[in-house]
């Protein structure tokens, strides 16, 4: 469906290519709580034309607040906001070249499919003609031309959705903003849309900002995420980055799974691909990618990843020690076991995809724990 | 119909002059003299149809489009003090003169001596002019007949009648603070006792026992009576009769043989109107037997000023009756210690 | 990719807790502004100017004198306690019987419900002295019901009284609340309740009252200021109780007092603000109704008849006591003064239709239906930028919105006489020309307007306001983010969507403006006769039955004229398509 969009109509079908986004120093103090932490405290990101950003985070971490500052549905205390160089803290939300997708859809009770979409257009006034071909096409992108005359209460969750992105999408603005436009789905249309989502994304060339607190979201979907925490930004980086060197215990903890090991750092060394330690941990020792702000000496933590981790038999053992440890819990997920091992250094959760038949170590199997000194990630303590 | 289209086409007018008027032009319409034109405007403090009545006989014998507003006497102060700079009304006729007192007080009323006021008694008119007397109510007992025969009690003929036990709780009156009736009621005693008003005021402790209540409005005594809630009120005869006449025929009128008070209906001109002549001819006209019959015709049975007038049978007699020596300036410069002293040692006082 | 990719199906998809209190962040745009600003100043005009002009008087030698009386004499501190009393009483069994009617609506199922519905809708119009007078001559002292019937002595002059007059009158409205609560309370509340073992009785007390404490406190706070707030009725069947409007109404009219009057006036208005701000602060922010998405499952009907049988046989008892006075009034109409004299007769009638009387009759309908979509929609805009565009003041933007319910009528009509009776002029600039009295454009018909428009906009405005936070904020925002401006948003989403509350607003205020009476007395012209003044007069005179012919009629218009507007505003179930 999504593939529709690349048709071979004479009107261009792509936004303005600009949709560069600024956001400096972007401050949102509630009048009223004055003394405490603001709800956003500083928030400074240049957002490139075309690039799909995710802002993620936990409850409370001013996500949404920036993207409603960005929309202009908050005003920002401090900072300033720029698209394409223009200033856009001056304009009323109305006024600016964005559209927003709603958590709640926030569609039209009292209209069709069809004048919701429409809405936008004959605000400013389109000529008739030009509304119908524009709210067709946007339908039948969305698969939704035979809905075109229901009214929203006779769709499903996942029909009113695609109203909503379609009556943000026929506006062609400069930005999309999503709030959360998955989170009342149920999790297989969820994953859905998100599909379709980047796919039109991808085709429009929109920039766009997507707040969610959903990682496998901000994963699928982005190019970047943001990962926000009590107001500032912990970590702007591909998804990639993100979830192989994050910059943070809380960005590690926050996105996927991770065991924590303490260590210290024996060497460190710096090299084209950034640093290097050597550190001891589970019995060997390893040489770990780390953190660049890292220096011999700093109280640091060493991430793994549960996927990382390997077991192999250790028929000789029978206590914990040095690389030995012990299974504590083993569950059997189909294409993988999940496994809790109580190690020297605390317990270490495994994770062993596509099992062979018969291969489940069960609970009190000693085994011989390590990990891929490449996938695992060397950063700062938290204090 | 005419005069609705005749209506609207002076209001569209009124509305083009004020709306395009947007600078204030101080010149005024000068008052016509000799032939009387223009129009009036009447706060009438009577009954509706008396107001309609008299306004109407007016516009036809002067070609004076003479219209009113139905307002009692405070609330004609009220609307005279708001509106001072620029009156609404030409006229005040009808309503009891203490709103006239207070009104000219206040200086919201244009003194004028009709040349038809000497034949208005003396004591029913003000002796500087700002008002003259049109009618007289006398203060009486409105008794439901039927109410008093089952009670086995008379028709009551003096002040004292109204403490005989056997009335207990049959007794309406309104409270002397809220109603001038009531206030008429407590000075006529204070006068009777020659101006002791501690003697008055155990009078009214004494009635207290027999009063169902003290009710808001002035005339709700009559209607208890006339309803059988109560078996006597004290009211103004000629509301006894008005509410006889509207369908409580139970009702009886009757006079204290020791005196009673009375009321005096007004007439005055508004200070600053615009148009004197026509205000002044209707004094004048109000004044006249012509004017004051009216009255009768549409059910208000107060005795008139002009001794030429009919006296209706309805009315009572002033000849017969024994009216009070009533001080109007004295009642009203004590009505505000007396009302306050009768709040605090009476109306809320228990019944024994 | 981590095992987190698979659905995390024990997690349930909730999102974070939105910041409700904190809506309406954003920069306003220039339509709203000039909205904002327009409103503001209609309201200025409306009440905050006459209110201004005659409440100083209390501020005057004489009104400070009485506002130091009315604490220190006993006789005023009574009527002091009179009138928070009778707010009180008022307002909690007007509270109770709405709450019964609401729940028998809601829960029960019998048969005449809908006719139920329209009994419990008819006090709505309730033409001054015409409840009153109807009970005095069914269950006063000589009372058709109370003397003729059952040979009862009884007085129901005073507190008694008034309380039931007022309770009949005003409970329409803590019905309506009520009803519109209980419907959207989400009946999977009751059935979570039944399933854990409640049973029916158990779950009425600790599910659906609790929910409902927020209704009960706003109609409560509605209904009192309401009661203190009325004239009419104290006057009529108040006997010896008096409160502070009948107080302030005889200081003007008996003791030729304005400044008194204003100074009870003031302290009229001390209740009705602090119950408008408990509301605000407290009401308000314990709302548990749920305000999305429309009710899961089914209503399951109340069937014990533990308790079907006492609320049904209360509710057709009051029913019945409402269908009594209302026929106590048509009759009446009929008769010389019905209780006394039970004469048929069609004089009132003649009286009323072909006399004085036909003036005044298409005067105030046309005067109230002028008012009266001016009020409604003033009340809707009013509503919406309280609950959507201000944050900052818009406490103080509500209350005024409400002053003109909570100031007595009698000080807001000599406000009026002050304020209009002569053009504003500022330097030789006439800024408005007269506007009340005998010398004011359109014979002063413009003020009468007015205070329609001023006293009948309350009810639409709560209304709204009631019906808006209902509606999910993130509509209106998409609204914005598509380019419509703050009022063009109001006006092609909010308002469709609050319509329900526009109809109920506009059925109020038609209501309100026709039965409107104390203000009136005071800015009346001879080009502008009020029917309710032609009532009052009448009355005066002991004409009963003219009176009750007049009331009639003003009962038949107005819901004639509710009809016709249900037929109009009617609720579009479906959309269509309008390309």
């Amino acid at each position: 469906m999504a593939t529709s969009l690349s048709t071979t109509r004479e009107t261009p079908r792509t936004a303005s290519p600009a949709g560069s986004l600024q956001l400096t120093d972007l401050v949102k103090q509630y009048p009223g709580s004055a003394g405490t932490e603001p709800a956003v405290a500083g928030i400074t990101l240049d957002i490139r034309p075309g690039e799909f950003l995710t802002l993620l985070g936990p409850s409370g971490c001013g996500k949404t607040t920036t993207l409603r500052m960005i929309a202009g549905f908050e005003t920002p205390s401090h900072g300033t906001l720029t698209l394409d160089g223009e200033d856009m803290i001056a304009l009323t939300p109305d006024k600016r070249p964005m559209a927003m997708v709603f958590q709640s859809y926030a569609l039209f009770p009292h209209m069709s499919v069809f004048d919701n979409v429409a809405y936008g257009l004959r605000l400013q006034r389109f000529p008739r003609k030009r509304v119908q071909e524009e709210v067709d096409f946007a339908l039948a992108s969305m698969s939704l031309t035979k809905l075109a005359d229901r009214a929203p209460n006779q769709l499903s969750g996942g029909q009113q959705q695609r109203v909503a992105l379609a009556r943000a999408m026929v506006m062609k603005p400069k930005v999309l903003l999503f709030d959360e436009p998955l989170s009342n789905l149920d999790a297989k249309l969820r994953v859905q849309m998100r599909t379709e989502i980047r796919a039109l994304q991808h085709k429009l060339g929109i920039t766009s900002v997507y707040v969610t607190h959903d990682q496998d979201e901000a994963m699928s979907l982005s190019d970047r995420i943001v990962v926000m925490r009590q107001g500032r930004i912990e970590q702007v980086a591909t998804p990639d980055t993100v979830y192989r060197k994050p910059a943070s215990v809380f960005v590690a903890d926050f996105i996927g799974r991770a065991n924590f090991l303490d260590t210290t750092i024996d060497t460190l060394v710096t090299d084209g691909g950034g640093n290097r330690a050597t550190v001891r941990a589970l019995g060997a020792t390893y040489v770990v990618p780390a953190h660049d702000a890292l220096v011999t000496g700093s109280p640091v933590c060493l991430m793994v990843r549960p996927e990382s981790v390997a077991l192999s038999p250790a028929p000789e053992s029978r206590e914990v020690t040095g690389s030995y440890g012990r299974v504590l819990k083993s569950v059997f997920y189909g294409a993988w076991v999940e496994y809790e091992i109580e190690t020297v250094d605390g317990n270490v959760t495994a994770v062993i995809h596509d099992p062979a038949p018969g291969d489940i170590l069960a609970s009190g199997t000693f085994v011989q724990v390590s990990f891929e000194q490449d996938r695992a990630w060397l950063l700062p303590a938290d204090d | 119909m005419k005069r609705k289209v005749a209506l609207s086409m002076a209001i569209l007018g009124s509305t083009a002059l004020s709306l395009t008027g947007c600078v204030v032009d101080d010149t005024q319409q000068a008052s016509a003299d000799g032939e009387l034109s223009g129009s009036l405007t009447v706060a009438c403090g009577a009954m509706e149809d008396w107001c309609q009545a008299m306004t109407t006989a007016f516009t036809e014998k002067t070609g004076v489009q003479t219209d009113f507003v139905r307002l009692s006497s405070g609330e004609t102060v009220a609307r005279l003090e708001a509106a001072k700079s620029s009156p609404e009304f030409d006229v005040w006729h009808g309503g009891p003169a203490d709103g006239y007192g207070t009104a000219s007080d206040a200086g919201l009323l244009e003194q004028y001596e009709s040349p038809n006021a000497a034949q208005i008694p003396a004591k029913y008119r003000d002796a500087e002019n700002f008002w003259t007397g049109v009618y007289v109510g006398a203060l009486g007992f409105c008794s439901n007949q039927a109410k008093l025969d089952s009670l086995g009690v008379d028709v009551p003929t003096a002040w004292d009648d109204l403490l005989d036990p056997k009335l207990a709780g049959q007794v309406s009156t309104a409270h002397p603070s809220t109603s001038g009736t009531a206030f008429t009621t407590m000075w006529t005693q204070v006068t009777l006792a020659n101006g002791d008003e501690d003697a008055a005021f155990d009078y009214m402790r004494k009635l207290h026992n027999n009063v169902l209540q003290y009710s808001k409005s002035g005339t709700a005594p009559g209607q208890a009576a006339g309803r059988g809630e109560a078996a006597v009120g004290l009211v103004f005869t000629h509301d006894c009769v008005k509410y006889k006449e509207a369908g409580m025929t139970d009702l009886q009128v009757s006079l204290p043989e020791e005196g009673t008070g009375y009321e005096v209906g007004g007439v005055g001109i508004v200070k600053g109107t615009q148009n004197l002549a026509a205000a002044q001819a209707y004094i004048d006209w109000s004044l006249t037997p012509e004017a004051q019959d009216i009255g009768p015709t549409v059910g208000s049975y107060q005795v008139l000023t002009n001794p030429e007038s009919v006296q209706d049978e309805r009315m009572i007699d002033l000849g017969t009756t024994n009216l009070v020596d009533y001080d109007f300036a004295a009642a009203a410069a004590a009505k505000k210690e007396l009302t306050t002293r009768f709040d605090e040692e009476i109306a809320a006082q228990p019944r024994e | 990719m981590s095992l987190d990719t698979l659905p995390p199906a024990t997690l349930p998809a909730v999102a974070p807790p939105r910041k409700e209190s904190r809506r309406g962040g954003a920069k306003l745009d220039t339509v709203t502004k000039l909205v904002i600003a327009g409103v503001v100043l209609i309201l200025m005009i409306l009440i905050g100017y006459p209110l201004v002009r005659i409440l100083t008087q209390a501020f005057t030698v004489e009104g400070l004198g009485t506002l130091q009386d009315i604490f220190s004499s006993s006789a005023n501190r009574t009527v002091l306690v009179n009138t928070v009393i009778l707010g009180v009483l008022v307002g909690i069994v007007g509270t109770a019987v709405g709450f019964a009617f609401a729940y028998a609506q809601a829960r029960l199922d019998f048969r005449g419900k809908r006719l139920l519905h329209l009994i419990a809708l008819l006090p709505i119009v309730s033409p001054p002295f015409a409840v009153a007078t109807a009970v005095i001559t069914l269950f006063g002292r000589s009372g058709l019901i109370t003397n003729k019937l059952l040979g009862q002595d009884y007085n129901i002059y005073g507190l008694t009284g008034l309380t039931l007059v007022l309770s009949l009158s005003f409970f329409p409205v803590a019905y309506m609340n009520l009803l519109g609560m209980l419907r959207s309370l989400d009946p999977a509340t009751d059935e979570a309740a039944l399933s854990l073992g409640a049973n029916r009785w158990k779950i009425f007390r600790s599910v659906t009252i609790p929910m409902l404490i927020p209704g009960f406190a706003s109609c409560f706070l509605l209904l009192f200021v309401e009661a203190i707030a009325d004239l009419a009725n104290p006057l009529v069947i108040g006997g010896d109780f008096t409160v502070l409007s009948s107080r302030a109404y005889i200081a003007i009219t008996g003791e030729y007092d304005v400044a008194s009057g204003a100074a009870y006036s003031l302290v009229l208005l001390v209740p009705g603000l602090l119950v408008f701000l408990i509301q605000r602060y407290w009401a308000e922010r314990r709302s548990v109704v749920s305000v999305t998405g429309k009710p899961s499952g089914n209503i399951t009907l109340l069937r014990s008849p533990l308790g079907r049988v006492p609320l049904l046989a209360a509710v057709f008892a009051i029913a019945t006591l409402i269908i009594a006075i209302y026929v106590t009034v048509f009759v009446g109409a009929f008769t010389a003064i019905l209780g006394v004299n039970n004469t048929f007769t069609l004089a009132n009638y003649r009286y009323v239709l072909s006399g004085i009387g036909s003036d005044a009759m298409f005067t105030t309908t046309i005067l109230a239906l002028i008012a009266t979509p001016i009020a409604g929609a003033l009340g809707m805009i009013l509503a919406w930028l309280v609950v959507r565009k201000i944050r900052r003041g818009r406490g103080a933007l509500d209350f005024l919105g409400m002053l003109g319910l909570a100031v007595p009528g009698t000080v807001l009509g000599i406000g009026y006489a002050v304020a209009f009776n002569r053009p504003l002029i500022i330097g030789n600039i006439q800024l408005l020309p007269a506007l009340a009295g005998g010398g004011a454009i359109f014979g002063g018909a413009l003020a009468i307007v007015m205070v329609y428009v001023i006293r009948s906009m309350p009810s639409g405005q709560r209304s709204g306001i009631a019906s808006l936070q209902q509606i999910d904020p993130a509509i209106d925002e998409a609204s914005t983010s598509l380019g419509a401006s703050g009022f063009r948003t109001f006006w092609s989403i909010t308002l469709p969507l609050i319509r329900p509350a526009l109809l109920s607003g506009l059925t109020y205020a038609f209501a309100r403006a026709m039965t409107t009476l104390s203000p009136i007395i005071f800015i009346t012209t001879p080009q502008t006769k009020i029917m309710t003044s032609q009532i009052l007069s009448e009355v005066d005179a002991g004409r009963f039955g003219n009176a009750f012919a007049y009331c009639t009629i003003l009962i038949a218009i107005v819901l004639g004229v509710i009809g016709l507007m249900n037929l109009i505003i009617r609720d579009r179930s479906a959309p269509t398509r309008t390309s």
